[in-house]
């Protein structure tokens, strides 16, 4: 049963345009999106912060912008001033990338002190770590929500929609366990329509991340029409990360460790025999 | 009058007279335009269906309240009673023809009778003048639009018939802006019939806009929306419509001879990327189309529009046919003698089909690619074996005893998506209001495409109430009289921000499917009184019965029983098919004239 509301729905939706490509029309058809259809936020790339800030100018929708976006591999401090002049320019949260490497290496003192010195530049605006966990092992994604906590983030965050995939349940249930009821949990990253989003909101995303968010938002007034038929979950395997590991876009390690996991799942067999 | 012209006539053929047909505005409110307003229009002007080839029979041109306005919005729809399916019948066509009746002054025009002579109507400043058509009368589609241009100028939109339609050919189309066509019913043959060979409309007029900000806003958005969308994005603009061939043949659906298989070892051959590779000329769009999936092609002999994917199908893999050129000069032909491709081809099928099991000897074989274009030209000429092609399947079959060999539901053929390889798809062609089509519900978006999300296409559960509601939203995308393909891009909330940004009419997301399920259960109520009942909601034996061997189908037949009884449930009709008293009163129908 779908226990939302097209405006409770809105509310969580970070409206979202990262592309390389994207000019000052489409950042105000953005805002113009996000007014009608009541978005909670703009995501925005840092360039484009003070024009989004100024086509919003007397609407509740808060501007966010990203930091050290997407790879994350810049330095603290470039980081630092890229959050200090986001929120200078009028953003009211941050989305910061954490060093996926360092994180990797186990350097876990300088992923720490590499998101503490964001959530310090960022001042009053609140700062959502993303995790990039395509990169990650369940461990590492453990470490990651933890290491943000610890520097005083709000939120955690899946994904920058630039690596291998993007938000999966079983990565949100996993970091909503780890961050507690406290802290949000955003998921981003390949959510394109509202049996995505829903999927994700009940493993306990509290925030969405999407371009697609006009249509996530009118999907549900679809879905009042037989939810049952709409929301049916034949197939596990069509959102588990397992299945979408790919050995040209992840790390070998991690590549492999997806797949380890794929091959005693008991699903593995019913997705064989449905494509056999 | 925002949005609406505020004016529709009427003109009888027979003796010439013209008439305001008043429509109120709540009759507007309840049925918009195009589709829906001509389906109630056709039902109060011929309560008791009659023979469609009559000059009782009316035949409507449909614009809508957005016609002339947004992103695709050059359409018009014609609505009469189909001479091939006997069922109520609306054909959609693109092009800019609609812009061009509303910039004339008219929402709508509904002819009646029949002209003594071959005839033509002029549609300008809010009139319509009836012309002789001596000098045209017999010529091809192209020449016709070419003759009325240069008499009418080069602004002039023309929809006509071609030697098909004066043929009575039951399948023949009516052709507008070159090659766009209300192809499927045979409605032009009923032109034909009322010796009317085309109507020609141009004029100047604006449509008025309720809220010009909002409607900045709106259309900006749709730009967006569409642009984004990677169907309409991407895939439409690149490859046109037969970028479907390598899905659907991957998905084991794409029928081949006559729906014996759903595997076409040559379907690379005819897909959209050999298209692009070997016969495309340029992309084509419609009036304000930003998608553009139209495809104008060259042959070494000719050149013209198209095909597109139901055409690639119906004279290819359905033929076993995978000559490229054979098939788009078929299409080409059909475009120029005004035949609907899909029956033409589906047809043609059938008789191949027929010769190869012994029940006709007409000499038609599979893969005979040099001989399409000449079956098309004998039918259009009702000549040859051409005049029992011209029967259309249904009738084809059943006059050589085998009736189960015809693919089509309430005699319109079935097109290029096998109802095995998609339950949701069987369900909408067996209830469709106008017969094997696959426009009415189009499954293969959530089926195959996964849009707005991917169902199982080999379960039923839920698929009841799915069509339903992808028949009621394709009632309002016809009666706003928009492109089908913006339903890839936005939804029901955008289709009613438009309505209410051009019209000033504010009636919300409910109301507005609301009015689609009014449309559909008002289609139904007159197809029970032309003598359909739930035993035509039904599939040929082949599809319940027969199974495919290979593919990624194989092994599954249509389970229509599982769903129909909870289809007609969903609609609030009885077990066999009959709206109930309280679904009436609910839509507004209870109206025992049309009831």
């Amino acid at each position: 049963m779908i226990d939302l509301d097209r405006q409770t729905l809105a509310r969580m939706i970070d409206h979202t345009e990262l592309s390389a490509h994207s000019g000052e029309k489409k950042i105000a058809n953005l805002c113009s999106e996000a007014r009608t259809f009541g978005f909670y936020a703009v995501c925005v790339n840092g360039g484009f912060v003070r024009y989004a800030v100024e086509k919003l100018a007397g609407s509740p929708v808060v501007v966010c912008s990203v930091v050290g976006f997407p790879l994350g591999a810049c330095t603290s401090a470039a980081k630092a001033f890229e959050a200090r002049e986001a929120v200078a320019n009028g953003a009211g949260e941050i989305d910061m990338v954490i060093s996926v490497g360092a994180l990797r290496e186990k350097r876990l003192d300088f992923v720490r002190d590499d998101i503490r010195s964001v959530v310090e530049a960022s001042g009053p605006a609140l700062v959502k770590v993303i995790l990039e966990t395509c990169f990650l092992t369940d461990e590492e994604i453990v470490a990651g929500c933890e290491l943000s906590v610890q520097a005083g983030a709000k939120f955690v965050k899946t994904s920058t929609g630039f690596g291998a995939f993007g938000a999966f349940p079983d990565h949100i249930r996993l970091m909503r366990k780890t961050v507690g009821p406290d802290i949000g949990v955003k998921a981003s990253g390949g959510i394109r329509n509202f049996k995505d989003a829903w999927r994700l909101i009940r493993a306990g995303a509290s925030r969405l991340g999407v371009s697609a968010s006009v249509a996530i938002v009118e999907g549900l007034s679809l879905y009042r029409f037989a939810p049952d038929a709409w929301l049916e979950e034949e197939i596990p395997c069509h959102f588990c990360p397992s299945r979408f590991a790919s050995i040209d876009k992840q790390p070998k390690a991690v590549y492999a460790y997806y797949k380890k996991k794929c091959l005693p799942c008991p699903h593995l067999e019913t997705f064989n025999r449905f494509y056999e | 009058m925002n949005g609406w012209m505020g004016r529709i006539v009427t003109v009888d053929l027979g003796s010439g007279r013209q008439e305001e047909l008043p429509v109120s505005d709540e009759m507007r409110r309840r049925y918009l335009g195009g589709r829906g307003l001509g389906v109630r229009l056709y039902s109060d002007l011929c309560p008791q269906p009659p023979d469609p080839l009559a000059p009782e029979n009316a035949i409507l041109f449909m614009a809508g309240p957005l016609t002339g306005t947004v992103m695709t919005s050059g359409r018009f729809q014609v609505v009469s009673r189909s001479p091939l399916t006997g069922t109520i019948c609306d054909s959609s066509s693109g092009g800019s023809f609609g812009a061009a009746l509303k910039s004339a002054g008219l929402d709508g025009l509904v002819i009646r009778g029949r002209a003594e002579r071959p005839v033509y109507l002029v549609v300008s400043h809010g009139q319509v003048e009836m012309r002789d058509a001596a000098g045209i009368w017999g010529l091809d589609t192209q020449r016709t639009q070419k003759a009325l241009q240069e008499r009418a100028g080069a602004k002039a939109s023309v929809a006509c018939i071609g030697p098909a339609g004066e043929n009575r050919v039951l399948f023949a189309a009516i052709l507008n802006d070159r090659d766009r066509a209300a192809g499927r019913g045979g409605l032009g043959a009923v032109m034909g019939a009322k010796n009317l060979k085309a109507v020609v409309a141009a004029g100047d007029r604006a449509t008025a806009i309720a809220d010009p900000v909002g409607y900045k806003e709106m259309s900006l958005r749709l730009d967006r929306a569409v642009d984004k969308n990677p169907v309409t994005g991407k895939s439409l603009q690149v490859l046109g419509t037969s970028v479907l061939v390598n899905i659907v043949n991957a998905h084991g659906m794409f029928p081949t001879e006559n729906f014996r298989r759903g595997v076409f070892n040559d379907a690379e051959g005819i897909s959209g990327e050999k298209i692009a590779e070997s016969l495309l000329q340029r992309q084509s769009a419609c009036y304000k189309c930003p998608i553009g999936c139209g495809r104008t092609t060259r042959t070494r002999n000719k050149s013209g529009e198209g095909p597109e994917y139901e055409t690639v199908w119906a004279f290819g893999a359905h033929l076993g046919v995978s000559d490229l050129s054979a098939i788009a000069e078929a299409n080409y032909a059909c475009n120029e003698l005004g035949l609907d491709t899909i029956t033409m081809g589906s047809t043609i099928g059938c008789a191949m089909e027929l010769c190869e099991c012994g029940a006709w000897d007409a000499g038609l074989r599979w893969g005979d690619a040099g001989r399409l274009t000449g079956w098309v030209e004998d039918t259009a000429y009702v000549r040859g074996v051409g005049a029992d092609l011209a029967l259309g399947s249904k009738r084809l079959a059943a006059k050589h005893g085998r009736p189960e060999l015809a693919m089509q539901v309430k005699g319109m053929e079935i097109p290029a998506y096998d109802p095995r390889g998609a339950q949701g798809m069987a369900l909408a062609y067996a209830t469709s209001s106008r017969g094997g089509c696959h426009m009415r519900a189009y499954m293969i978006m959530p089926e195959i495409l996964g849009h707005p999300v991917f169902l199982d296409r080999f379960s039923t559960a839920g698929k009841p109430e799915i069509v339903a509601l992808f028949q009621d939203i394709a009632a309002v995308v016809d009666s706003l009289v928009l492109c089908r393909f913006l339903q890839f891009a936005v939804g029901i909330s955008t289709l009613s921000e438009m309505l209410r940004t051009v019209t000033g009419l504010d009636i919300g997301d409910e109301e507005l499917l609301r009015v689609g399920r009014r449309i559909n259960t008002l289609e139904r109520l007159y197809n029970l009184r032309a003598g359909f009942t739930r035993a035509d909601d039904t599939l040929p034996p082949r599809f319940r019965n027969e199974e495919f061997q290979t593919g990624s189908s194989r092994h599954r037949v249509v389970r229509l029983e599982e769903m129909l009884d909870r289809y007609y449930a969903v609609r609030g009709w009885d077990p066999q098919g009959r709206p109930t008293a309280a679904t009436l009163a609910e839509l507004g129908l209870q109206d025992g004239r049309r009831g």
